[in-house]
C-alpha cells in the first residue's frame, strides 16, 4: 500500500482502525503516521471543545471573517481571478477542511469566551486585566498550546523551542490586545489588534499541523 | 613517527568521510514541459528551494538529497507540477534534506514550501507563495504578480516588487522591504521588525502592523502618501515635513502617533504597532 491508497482509506481508518495493510503501512511511513497523529490529536482537542455551549452566529460570523482575511477559506473564484491554493488539500486530500477547523476551533474559543463574559466583568476587567474569563482563555490556550508542542516534539525536536518562543510572543498580543479591547470594546483598531493577534496564532496553528512543515 | 602514524590516520578518516559524503549525495533533474501559467507547487520538509525563470516552456527541478532516508515524489497533471519530499522510516530533520534548484516559465505561479528554507524566487511574473516556519524567505526582482510570504521565525526580504497584491504574516522574522510597490502591501508581524525603504509608489494601500515589533519607513521627498502611525506604548517619531491632516479616526498626540500628507497624498501608508516604536524617515 502507498501513501496515496492509505489516504484514500484514511476516514474507514480513523473510525474502524483499517485493516492489516493500512496498519503495515502506517508503521513503515513517517508521513502517514504523522498524519494520522495530528488528527488524532484534532478529534481529542474538538471532543473537549463539545462542552463549550453553542456560539451565537456573530460569533461564527466573525469566524468565518477572520479565516477569509486569513485565506484559510476562500470566496469563489471567478474564472480571472488569480488564486493561490493553499497545500493543506494536496496533503490531506478530502480531510483538508481539519486544519482550519482547527484554527476555527482555536479562534472561536477565543472570540466565545469574550463575548461571553459579564458587561460587568468586562468594566471589571479595565482596573483588573486578568479576569475569570481572560483567566480561561489563557488556561484554554495553554491546554492547547502545550498538544501543539508535543505534537511538534513528536516530528521534529529541534523546532520545538522556537514555536514556544513564538506561540509565547503571540500570547502576549493577544493578551494586550484583549486589554485594549475591554478598555473600549467600541475601538475598531483594537478590534482589529485583537483579530491579527488571533490570526498570528492560527497561522503558528496551520504551520504546526501542516505535516509538510513539522 | 608517532607524529607520522597519527597523520596517515587522520588522513585516511578524512577521506572515507568525504567518500561517504559523495557517496550519501544524489542529484536527480527532473523536467516538465508546460503551458502558458503554468502552476509549480515544491513542497519541502527540510531544505532549500530557489526558483529563476527558465528560458522556454518547461519546468526544470534539479533535487539534491543527502540520504536515503527521503525520496522526491513529482507529478504533473496538465499544467500543474506538483514536486515534494517524501520522508522514509528513519528520516530526521539532519537526514532528510533536499536542496531544489527549481526553473520556471517566467509567468507560472509557484508555491514553495519548506520548515528551514532557505525559500527564494526571482524574475517572475506570475504569483509566488513562500510559507516556511524558520525558513528565510528572499523574493526579488518581481512583477505583475501577488506574492504572499508566511513565516514563524525566519527573516523576509522582498526587494524590487511591482504591481502584484504583497501580503506578509511573520511571527518573530524581521521583515525587509525594498522598492516594493502595489496595490496592496500588507505586512503583519507580533515580534518582528518591519523595514521599508522605497517611495510608496501611486494610488497603494500599505498597512503595517505589530505587536513588539519596531516599524521604520524611509522615503524620498518626492514621495506621496498619506500617513497615519500610532504606537499605544513605544515612542513615534517623524522626520518628514508633513502637512498634518485636520480628521484622524484617533487622536494625534506628539510621541505617540502622528498622522499628515506629504506631495498628492496618491498613496495610504498606516504604520500600527503595540509596543513597538515607529520612525518615518526621510531618505
Amino acid at each position: 500500500m502507498n501513501c496515496a491508497e492509505f489516504q484514500r482509506e484514511l476516514p474507514e481508518f480513523m473510525e474502524e482502525g483499517g485493516n492489516a495493510a493500512s496498519q503495515a503501512h502506517l508503521n513503515d511511513c513517517r508521513d502517514c503516521s504523522g498524519l494520522v497523529s495530528s488528527l488524532e490529536a484534532i478529534i481529542r482537542e474538538a471532543k473537549e471543545l463539545q462542552t463549550s455551549e453553542e456560539p451565537s452566529p456573530r460569533v461564527w460570523n466573525s469566524i468565518e471573517i477572520m479565516l477569509r482575511q486569513e485565506k484559510l477559506i476562500r470566496e469563489p473564484q471567478t474564472s480571472g481571478h488569480r488564486s493561490i491554493l493553499p497545500s493543506l488539500r494536496q496533503h490531506w486530500g478530502a480531510l483538508a477542511w481539519l486544519v482550519p477547523t482547527a484554527a476555527a476551533l482555536l479562534v472561536g474559543v477565543g472570540i466565545l469566551l469574550y463575548q461571553q463574559r459579564p458587561d460587568n466583568a468586562r468594566r471589571a476587567a479595565v482596573a483588573k486585566p486578568a479576569g475569570p474569563a481572560a483567566g480561561a482563555n489563557i488556561q484554554t490556550a495553554d491546554t492547547s498550546d502545550e498538544q501543539l508542542l508535543q505534537e511538534v516534539s513528536a516530528r521534529a525536536p529541534m523546532m520545538r523551542a522556537a514555536y514556544e518562543s513564538n506561540l509565547r510572543d503571540v500570547n502576549n498580543y493577544i493578551r494586550d490586545a484583549q486589554d485594549s479591547v475591554d478598555a473600549d470594546p467600541n475601538d475598531e483598531e483594537a478590534q482589529q489588534a485583537l483579530m491579527d493577534a488571533y490570526g498570528q496564532k492560527s497561522m503558528i496553528y496551520e504551520m504546526a499541523l501542516d505535516r509538510s512543515l513539522p | 613517527m608517532q607524529r607520522s602514524q597519527y597523520l596517515i590516520e587522520l588522513g585516511a578518516v578524512v577521506i572515507v568521510a568525504i567518500a561517504t559524503i559523495a557517496v550519501a549525495e544524489t542529484k536527480k533533474e527532473y523536467r516538465f514541459e508546460v503551458g502558458p501559467k503554468s502552476k509549480v507547487s515544491i513542497v519541502n520538509q527540510f531544505g532549500s528551494v530557489s526558483v529563476k525563470p527558465s528560458t522556454g516552456n518547461f519546468v526544470s527541478v534539479t533535487a539534491t538529497t543527502y540520504s536515503d532516508k527521503v525520496e522526491v515524489d513529482q507529478s504533473q497533471s496538465g499544467n500543474r507540477v506538483d514536486v515534494q519530499s517524501h520522508l522514509l522510516s528513519g528520516a530526521n530533520a539532519e537526514n532528510s534534506r533536499v536542496d531544489y534548484e527549481v526553473l520556471v516559465p517566467a509567468d507560472a505561479s509557484v508555491n514553495l514550501e519548506s520548515a528551514t528554507g532557505p525559500l527564494r524566487a526571482e524574475r517572475l511574473h506570475g504569483d509566488v507563495e513562500a510559507e516556511g516556519a524558520n525558513a528565510a524567505v528572499d523574493v526579488k526582482d518581481m512583477s505583475g504578480g501577488h506574492v504572499h510570504v508566511k513565516t514563524m521565525a525566519g527573516p523576509i526580504t522582498l526587494t524590487n516588487i511591482r504591481d502584484g497584491h504583497v501580503e506578509i504574516d511573520s511571527v518573530s522574522g524581521d521583515v525587509t522591504l525594498t522598492s516594493v510597490t502595489g496595490p496592496l502591501v500588507r505586512v503583519s508581524s507580533t515580534s518582528g521588525r518591519i523595514q521599508y525603504n522605497g517611495d510608496f509608489g501611486y494610488a497603494g494601500e500599505y498597512r503595517f502592523n505589530s505587536h513588539s515589533g519596531n516599524i521604520e519607513a524611509t522615503i524620498p521627498d518626492d514621495a506621496s502618501v498619506d500617513v497615519t502611525a500610532q504606537s499605544v506604548r513605544g515612542l513615534v517619531q517623524n522626520d518628514v515635513p508633513l502637512q498634518p491632516k485636520v480628521h484622524t479616526s484617533f487622536l494625534v498626540k506628539e510621541g505617540s502617533s502622528f498622522a499628515g500628507t506629504i506631495n498628492k497624498a496618491a498613496s495610504s501608508v498606516w504604520l500600527r504597532t503595540f509596543s513597538g516604536k515607529i520612525h518615518l524617515k526621510r531618505r
